[in-house]
């Protein structure tokens, strides 16, 4: 393609665009008519005669500087200024509507409507230009609590022709929110990224200070070498490269996304007043951008980080089949995470949990500003993810090495093979509905606006649809590492090659037949609702072949406990119990009792946690050899396992207990009567993120002082050990063929 | 001791309950989830264990016969008749546990089927609840006593005992069936009693319902929560709700 076609293609694009931005349905145009918040606001829909006039003073008096909490005070609002009134007739009305506490009228003067929060005058009220009236201060004394006053000034002639009228606001602070502002305390969020940014510095000026006083090395010198260590990793197109730089972005994210976990374990350590470690505005963001982080940005890059490494190898290829497009995914992925993060400095990161439920998200409804971040940067991991699927399927489809045939690929190929092709029909409804939130929440229009009439759970729809074949996404991968694990681990093949091949197949067609488990408790359509309880149930039947199939693979097989078999074994554990809950959320009966529950935490928690997680641990321990060189260190290993086992229990299992007992998720505070076991939780959580250093610093330690491993150290049979640990540049000197061990015979 | 039993016990009356008489003891859903879920935990495990015990071997130990070469695609193993045979056994199971669903689902789902004593019209705004009902209570004519709770509104039409709205609280009798009405102001929200067992979306827009047979339960105080997360006091939105052994007017 010249130049000239491709300005013309490009000018194409940019017209297409801005002439879908004009069509979009805009804001004023409601087809249930005009709702406008701002007209209810001024209280006087007939006399909106023009703008604010600032002749008219309005006066709310008893209002405390610092408020007591619970306590009730009387305001007095009075307007003055503004058109001469008739003694006898009507003088004026008022709106007055507070964020915090409760506004409640005392005579007959004023009223509360219905539904509503705000309070104004009545037919009796508008005689007067001064009212009296209640304001409960809210229960938490650490708020700033604003008040927002439309008065009218009225002459009480026929029409509105001569009314006037004016906006005031007042504030009032809580007696502990008035302290914190006067000391400018930092919030714990900044706290801790002010603290992390001191700490890099601080190292990065201790690293080059010592290598500039050691060696003697010029700065300019030290950054020339740093440039030199680093431009290989980003100018790469090399899978093994891009593999290792997306396991490594994974756990990074995971390491950050897990901190995030444990300041929600904190708050929730005791039963916690707003403010009293995190605002409860904070552990919003927080419980968001943990689910966000650990999704997308920490399960998914280290499963395709060992993806990007492994297919190529397994499936006896150089490469992807288009190394430039995978360097593309790849960058997407720190920039998109990047882009997500952003809200933290621009007044709050996104804080409408990693669902991003419709009307919350959509609409004018607080919101903080990085929502808007949250949904831009999660359009980047789409793409991102979708042109990772694209990659994966061609290279799998053509580019397998002579005797690689379909059924004799390994069963993580397998996984990822099926893994992508959910990927590909799943993630790009998800960004189209992100595209559609952006648009309702940048450029006004009404897809998800209830009150134009839009459906208030077709976000849900659209999500599920993604969001139910993504966990499958997360867990199929995790299926194939244990599979590779158990069966060379127990030194035979895997029983049943061909039912592993079909379970996954048909989890993977099951999967998109089930979302609508998630929406037991929406109003939608039963006969939906009962549809989809079958098929969740059926998704039980394809996951026991596979955890039996395990199981009689070791019957009858030398099974050797290295580390990386331990940690498989654990999570077969760990994810049947997952499973089993998962079957138990599935009765729609007993969902209806434990849905949006921490019974359900519980659940995904044992199976991302004890299924993904731990696989890919697994699988750390298994392909290390491979990657490095070096095996990693067996005492170390077996002690962060029996560590990382005993604390996840301790932090998950009693999430079973308190979600029977009621307590609903997201929750920043709870009921006083389950501290014990939310205490239990947090410090076993606290116990598993701090383990987690163990493996962090074996991964380090063996990097370095590692046994050297060879080609082939556990005995496996796929393509991957034919090759040298680490493999050479291209991969395979030549091109391998597979073999087949009955015309081995 | 206690946070042992916690853990043991899952101590919520209506986890047990058997929804209306459907699905009530040892055959009735929840028991059956439970007892299932320990069959099958225990299968694995102890199939698991059964394979360490018996069949590990320390590294270095003679190769199997089937053992594993670089390169080489391995004999293929399996067993139809097992695989069959586990794969028929879990459907088996599953639909046992679907069909015994059933029952209480009907009685949940049964809105139309059951004649409502009183019709309550639930409103849930960010972050409150506010309840009209129909109910005029002589005995406690003294509006302060209505709901036992501080947060109160003065009911419209009080005196006239016709309707009244109260906001935080709601009080109901006991031995009747109540309809709820659930509308949303705003967002999304959750109409949930954490004690009853009882979960329904309220939605702007789309009015769902619920229903509550309160002879079922006994008298008392209840709270109703928020489970739908709807902001930033999403865990503050609750309301308490008194069942109450009176006549209904």
């Amino acid at each position: 393609m010249n130049n000239r076609s491709l300005k013309i293609l490009s000018l194409g694009f940019l017209m297409s665009i801005l002439l879908a931005i004009s069509a979009f349905p805009t804001g004023d145009s409601y087809p249930t008519g005009i709702t406008d918040d701002n007209l209810v606001k001024n209280g006087c829909t007939c006399h909106s005669t023009g703008p604010m006039d600032s002749n008219v003073i309005i006066n709310l008096t008893n209002l405390p500087e610092i408020y007591n909490s619970s306590k009730v005070y009387t305001l007095t609002l009075k307007i003055s200024g503004g058109p001469d009134a008739l003694t006898d007739g009507n003088q004026g009305g008022f709106f007055i509507q507070t964020n915090y506490g409760t506004l409640e009228s005392i005579d007959n003067n004023t009223w509360v409507p219905e539904g509503e929060t705000h309070l104004t005058h009545n037919e009796e009220g508008n005689n007067y230009r001064e009212w009296s009236f209640n304001w409960i201060a809210p229960e938490s004394d650490s708020k700033i609590v604003e008040f927002t006053v439309y008065g009218n000034s009225v002459n009480g002639a026929n029409g509105s022709i001569g009314d006037y009228w004016n906006k005031g606001e007042f504030s009032s602070a809580g007696v502990n929110a008035k302290i914190a502002e006067d000391h400018g305390e930092l919030s714990m969020p900044k706290k801790m990224i002010y603290a992390f940014t001191v700490l890099v510095v601080t190292l990065g000026v201790v690293v080059i200070g010592n290598r500039m006083v050691v060696n003697e090395q010029s700065f300019e010198d030290i950054i020339k070498d740093c440039w030199k260590a680093t431009y290989p990793w980003l100018t790469t197109t090399d899978h093994k490269y891009i593999g290792t730089l997306y396991i490594c972005t994974g756990f990074g994210f995971f390491f950050v996304g897990g901190i995030l976990g444990l300041l929600i374990r904190w708050q929730l350590f005791e039963p916690r007043i707003d403010g009293d470690f995190l605002t409860y505005e904070e552990y919003n963001s927080t419980f968001t951008m943990h689910g966000t982080t650990m999704i997308f940005m920490a399960a998914m890059p280290i499963i395709f980080g060992f993806a990007n490494y492994l297919i190529p190898l397994q499936i006896g290829a150089r490469d992807l089949a288009f190394p430039r497009l995978n360097a593309l995914s790849y960058w997407l992925l720190p920039t998109g995470g990047f882009v997500v993060y952003m809200g933290y400095f621009t007044g709050g990161a996104g804080d409408v949990g990693w669902t991003g439920y419709t009307p919350y998200a959509s609409g004018d409804f607080s919101t903080t500003p990085g929502t808007d971040f949250w949904v831009a940067g999660q359009i980047m991991l789409g793409a991102s993810s979708t042109l990772t699927a694209i990659n994966f399927l061609t290279t799998m489809l053509r580019m397998r090495a002579p005797g690689v045939t379909m059924m004799r690929m390994p069963l993580f190929a397998w996984s990822i093979f099926v893994t992508v092709f959910l990927l590909l029909l799943s993630i790009p409804v998800f960004t189209v509905a992100l595209i559609l939130l952006m648009a309702d929440r940048t450029f006004g229009t009404l897809y998800f606006d209830v009150a134009a009439g839009g459906d208030p759970i077709l976000w849900q729809h659209l999500f599920w649809y993604f969001g139910h074949p993504e966990v499958y996404i997360v867990i199929l991968p995790a299926f194939g590492v244990l599979s590779e694990i158990i069966s060379t681990f127990s030194r035979r093949p895997i029983f049943g090659y061909t039912s592993m091949v079909y379970a996954m197949a048909t989890i993977g067609i099951i999967s998109f037949v089930v979302y609508g488990h998630h929406m037991f408790t929406t109003g939608a359509d039963p006969l939906f609702r009962f549809i989809v309880m079958l098929t969740t149930m059926l998704v039980a039947v394809p996951t026991g072949i596979k955890i039996f199939n395990w199981l009689a693979t070791m019957t009858g097989g030398s099974i050797v406990l290295k580390t990386p078999m331990v940690f498989a074994l654990g999570t077969v554990i760990t994810f049947t119990i997952g499973g089993i809950t998962g079957i138990i959320c599935a009765s729609i009966p007993v969902d209806v009792g434990i849905h949006d529950g921490y019974f359900v935490v519980a659940h995904f928690h044992y199976v991302l946690v004890g299924g993904t997680v731990f696989s890919f641990i697994a699988g750390v321990y298994y392909w290390y050899p491979k990657m490095v060189g070096k095996i990693m260190n067996e005492k170390l290993g077996l002690l962060h396992f029996a560590l990382t086992f005993i604390s996840f229990n301790v932090a998950f299992y009693p999430m079973h207990n308190v979600g029977l007992s009621g307590m609903p998720r997201r929750y920043a505070t709870y009921d006083a009567s389950l501290t014990e076991l939310n205490q239990m939780i947090t410090i076993g959580a606290f116990v598993f993120g701090f383990v987690q250093l163990i493996f962090v610093y074996n991964v380090l330690y063996s990097y370095k002082y590692g046994k050297e491993a060879g080609d082939n150290p556990w005995d496996g049979w796929s393509l991957e050990w034919a090759t040298s640990s680490p493999p050479p540049h291209n991969s395979f000197t030549e091109i391998p063929t597979l073999k087949v061990a009955e015309e081995e015979d | 001791m206690s946070l042992l039993h916690d853990l043991i016990f899952f101590e919520n009356p209506t986890i047990w309950n058997d929804f209306g008489g459907t699905s009530g003891g040892l055959l009735g859903v929840v028991w059956q989830m439970a007892i299932w879920s320990i069959i099958v935990a225990i299968l694995v495990t102890g199939w698991m264990i059964y394979n360490l015990i018996y069949f590990r071997r320390a590294d270095g130990d003679p190769e199997h016969e089937d053992a594993l070469k670089a390169g080489v695609f391995p004999h293929e193993r399996g067993n139809a008749k097992i695989e069959i045979a586990w794969t028929i056994a879990p459907l088996i199971l599953v639909s046992w546990l679907t069909l015994i669903s059933l029952a209480p689902l009907d009685y949940l789902w049964d809105v139309d089927g059951q004649e409502e004593d009183i019709t309550i019209e639930v409103t849930a705004g960010r972050f409150y609840w506010s309840f009209a009902t129909p109910i005029c209570n002589e005995e406690k004519s003294d509006k302060e006593e209505w709901c036992s709770t501080g947060i109160y509104q003065e009911p419209e039409g009080f005196d006239q005992c016709e309707t009244s709205t109260a906001r935080g609280c709601l009080e109901i009798p006991h031995g009747a069936v109540v309809h709820f009405r659930l509308n949303s102001v705003d967002v999304l929200h959750a109409f949930n009693f954490p004690e009853l067992g009882i979960k329904q979306d309220v939605m702007p827009n789309l009015e769902t319902l619920s229903w509550l047979d309160t002879g079922e339960y006994e008298a008392g105080q209840y709270s109703i929560w928020c489970a739908e997360y709807c902001g930033e006091e999403h865990s503050l939105m609750d309301a308490d709700i008194f069942i109450t052994e009176t006549e209904i007017a």
